[in-house]
């Protein structure tokens, strides 16, 4: 069988509120540039905490509401579609906020303003991952909303995989086991692999693959330096570059590139 | 008294919950913790474990699914949806569990 064979990642990373996805997709999408690549960072949960642990000093950066337009009448297809004549990779060149290591950042969801904007913003953000070629010039890391409801929205067919960050507590494997549940079915996204977060020991990441189902691909230590951190809202690779935490992060990204050559 | 519980994903909504509901049973009020998470995991916080918290999960699904019929009033609601927790607490899942879009 010929696989094919594409240099970029793409994460999307899932869990329960709380778990310590934005953290980790943001210092991920952190080493991940660090190693040389291009990387384009989407932040697709309405309650947005990505921007900080990516280091960027704005935290709410919404894009403007004229990058979609309303359905005409008579026409089919979505309410709000991107404004016509922009592609998906020109809302990314025109409207992604550049981070430090050059990090690319694109927020879509919107806790602010009232519904219409939030509506407008999610039609957007669809619409550019729908559009987004196949072969691309970033590797993309996804942080999207906790919890399991539509855990997966948006980004079914696109992140080739999907990372669901757990710590070794009852409640957040039992939502790692309801993610897994989603992702055996059908029509489910292909790959599930779980980050077992905040683990204290060894036994604690095989606790997470047990009660899960799903393989631990990586296992970040619990570490008050990354912790700090977050509570100074800055980003852990910059606050804390040398904690266990944020070495195992690093690892994490070797871990995937490597099996993605494989 | 009807308390509502808000806050972000991991804040500690469903431990405050808990804690809050099991304190009142034990001070002698009679409590019903109605569970309104769309990832519902009160019973875990409460104490009745994750066999019986997922069962009242499956339950409230079944309604979705149409394979069970709604509860015609609260008592009803209560007696079929729920389970008893410590502190003589009643747990109900009313949450409105919407079928998960895989994508």
């Amino acid at each position: 069988m010929v696989r094919e064979v594409r240099d970029k990642l793409r994460v999307a990373f899932v869990g329960k509120g709380g778990s310590g996805k934005s953290a980790i997709a943001g210092t991920f999408a952190r080493a991940l540039a660090r190693r040389g690549e291009p990387v384009l960072t989407i932040d697709s949960d309405p309650m947005p905490g990505l921007a900080f642990s990516l280091g960027l000093e704005r935290s709410d950066t919404p894009l403007p509401e004229d990058l979609v337009v309303e359905r005409k009448e008579g026409e089919t297809g979505p309410r709000w579609r991107l404004r016509p004549g922009l592609s998906a990779i020109d809302v990314v060149e025109q409207y992604s906020l550049t981070g430090p290591d050059g990090v690319r950042f694109l927020q879509f969801g919107k806790l602010r303003g009232h519904s219409a904007t939030m509506m407008k913003s999610q039609f957007a953000f669809m619409q550019v991952i729908d559009q987004l070629p196949t072969e691309m010039p970033w590797s993309v890391v996804g942080d999207l909303p906790g919890g399991t409801r539509q855990p997966f929205a948006g980004w079914g067919d696109y992140a080739d995989v999907f990372l669901a960050v757990i710590e070794p507590m009852a409640k957040s494997m039992l939502a790692g086991r309801r993610l897994a549940r989603l992702a055996a079915r059908a029509e489910g996204p292909r790959t599930v692999l779980a980050v077992a977060n905040k683990v204290r020991d060894e036994a604690d990441a095989s606790v997470v693959e047990q009660r899960t189902g799903l393989r631990v691909v990586g296992a970040v230590p619990f570490d008050e330096s990354f912790a700090e951190a977050e509570r100074q809202s800055a980003a852990p690779i910059d606050r804390a570059p040398d904690s266990l935490a944020v070495r195992a992060v690093e690892s994490l990204v070797s871990q995937l590139i490597e099996e993605r050559q494989r | 008294m009807k308390i509502a519980v808000v806050g972000k994903g991991g804040s500690g909504k469903t431990t405050t919950s808990a804690i809050v509901s099991r304190t009142l049973g034990r001070m002698g009020y009679p409590v019903v913790a109605l569970d309104c998470d769309s990832n519902p995991n009160l019973g875990i916080s409460l104490g009745v474990g994750d066999t019986e918290t997922e069962r009242l999960v499956s339950m409230r699904q079944a309604l979705d699914e149409g394979n069970e019929e709604h509860a015609p009033g609260w008592d009803e609601l209560l007696d079929r949806f729920g389970s008893d927790a410590p502190d003589g607490v009643r747990l109900a899942v009313v949450t409105r569990i919407e079928n998960p879009e895989p994508g």
